[in-house]
């Protein structure tokens, strides 16, 4: 059986890969954004003063990255609207559930990550902001923010690429994101390769867009003059956002 | 306030303790408005320790810090850290890393504390940078970020940050010790250019020609206590204490 392009490129431009594509991007792009908010929360929690905070987050981070995140989608989908009666309603979508778990389980990854990063701000600029005057929220914002924030990119762009083919474990709560879409139509059509092939090829796409957004992102984080024309003009540049009150 | 009016910062026998280690035992230093006050002494004597506690920087077991005549720290104030951020713009430190904001241009670095402490509008913040960023001969660097200067600039852009926050006493922590010897000058000049501003100075420094050209009066520090304070020619001249003829031996050979 030869490998028939039509059928490749019908699957590969089919509405059903398209949406099915769309709806990993959105799935991952949530579920990373989620992911490091909570991570941060985590992150801050495990610097705190207090040891019982140390504790839960340090908790947190341990189950979270110990079951594995099959484990955690499955638990999310079918026994969580067991012991939660409000789960059973109609709003909670394989969407909603694949979110959650996946959210949860990267946030974990996300808190060392971001811990990592906040441990790499030199302390240094902290005392320099305090000297200034500036109160804690403000260094925080300011100044270590945008510190480690320039840290956790190259270690957060792996783990969104991880995530991205993470959701296709969504599969198996009946997500019609890529993998589900590809598998349902082999199971009509038995051409395998072609299909295969053309998932392929969606995962590559996608991959290889967030990659180009990820050296732009690195980008405004170099912080030389170099090539950035419009700081000299307006003497702040958005990357920074330092003086935006 | 006994003698109220000219005293600018005061410190009255501080003790500090890093766990069981203590490295200021009773310090008490007095610094009037417009006085420069140079602080010398071996490594581990405190001098950079009691730099952070008049910095309000580090919190100190006992005594009190007086600062243009209200106590702000130490022994019977209700001051929290939190209400200290108003204060410590007062007495504005400047470090031996320079610890400039990396992701800030020279000029944003110069505008952090304006806009977000004194609360000045943007514009106005630009162009009061602008001045002190000319002030210390960086006009033309303005737009560059820190790794892009030399150490020598990086430490003038970080003088003109602590001038920004109008700071009634700037407190420097060995400002040039860690710059390459050529560039040392530079940064001198504007220090000699500030004390003969009438900027009140505490400055942490082994850089004798400053001590002798700039300074009211020197003080020697030896472990966590002060040992000896005395006019630059006495004190280079004629020390009245045996560890300060030591310490001078070393520092001049």
């Amino acid at each position: 059986m030869a490998f028939d392009w039509d059928i490749f490129w019908g699957a590969l431009t089919s509405q059903a890969f398209v949406q099915g594509a769309l709806l990993t991007i959105a799935l991952a792009a949530v579920s990373q954004a989620a992911a490091i908010v909570l991570g941060l929360g985590v992150a801050l929690l495990r610097r705190s003063g207090a040891a019982p905070l140390r504790g839960a987050a340090a908790t947190y981070v341990w189950l979270f990255r110990a079951i594995p995140t099959l484990l955690q989608l499955l638990f999310v989908w079918n026994a969580l609207p067991q012991l939660v009666p409000s789960l059973r309603d109609p709003w909670f979508t394989p969407f909603m559930a694949a979110f959650l778990a996946l959210a949860i389980n990267e946030s974990a990854y996300m808190a060392e990550i971001i811990r990592s990063g906040l441990g790499a701000v030199d302390r240094g600029q902290v005392l320099a902001g305090k000297t200034l005057g500036l109160r804690d929220t403000q260094i925080f914002r300011l100044i270590v923010l945008p510190q480690m924030i320039r840290v956790i990119i190259p270690p957060t762009g792996n783990e969104f690429i991880t995530l991205l083919k993470l959701t296709s474990l969504a599969s198996v709560i009946s997500l019609r994101e890529l993998l589900t879409v590809t598998s349902q139509t082999v199971a009509v059509n038995f051409r395998f390769a072609e299909l295969y092939s053309a998932a392929t090829v969606w995962y590559l796409v996608i991959v290889s867009i967030f990659m180009v957004l990820q050296v732009q992102l690195e980008r405004r984080f170099h912080w030389t003059s170099e090539g950035r024309h419009e700081p000299m003009q307006t003497g702040v540049p958005a990357a920074a956002g330092a003086l935006n009150r | 306030m006994t003698n109220g009016a000219r005293e600018m910062i005061r410190a009255d026998d501080l003790v500090k303790r890093y766990g069981r280690n203590d490295v200021l035992r009773g310090v008490s230093l007095e610094v009037e408005r417009g006085q420069v006050k140079v602080i010398v002494g071996p490594s581990g004597s405190g001098k950079s320790t009691l730099l952070r506690c008049l910095a309000l920087l580090e919190p100190i077991e006992s005594g009190h810090i007086l600062l243009d005549g209200e106590q702000v720290a130490g022994t019977g104030t209700t001051l929290r850290d939190r209400q200290l951020a108003p204060y410590r713009s007062q007495v504005c430190m400047v470090f031996q890393h320079f610890n400039l904001f990396p992701h800030m241009t020279a000029l944003e670095n110069v505008m952090v504390g304006p806009v977000n402490v004194r609360g000045v509008s943007k514009a106005h913040a630009r162009a009061e940078a602008m001045d002190l960023l000319t002030r210390v001969r960086l006009a033309d660097k303005a737009h560059r970020y820190p790794s892009e200067l030399s150490g020598g600039q990086q430490q003038r852009v970080a003088i003109a940050r602590a001038l920004a926050v109008r700071p009634k006493v700037m407190l420097f922590d060995e400002p040039t010790s860690a710059l390459d010897p050529e560039l040392v000058r530079e940064v001198v000049d504007v220090m000699e250019e500030l004390a003969a501003d009438g900027m009140t100075m505490i400055v942490v420094s082994h850089e004798m020609r400053f001590a002798n050209e700039a300074a009211d009066s020197i003080v020697m520090m030896d472990d966590g206590r002060v040992i000896e304070e005395a006019p630059p020619d006495r004190f280079f001249k004629n020390p009245a204490h045996e560890r300060t003829r030591q310490f001078l031996q070393m520092v001049e050979r």
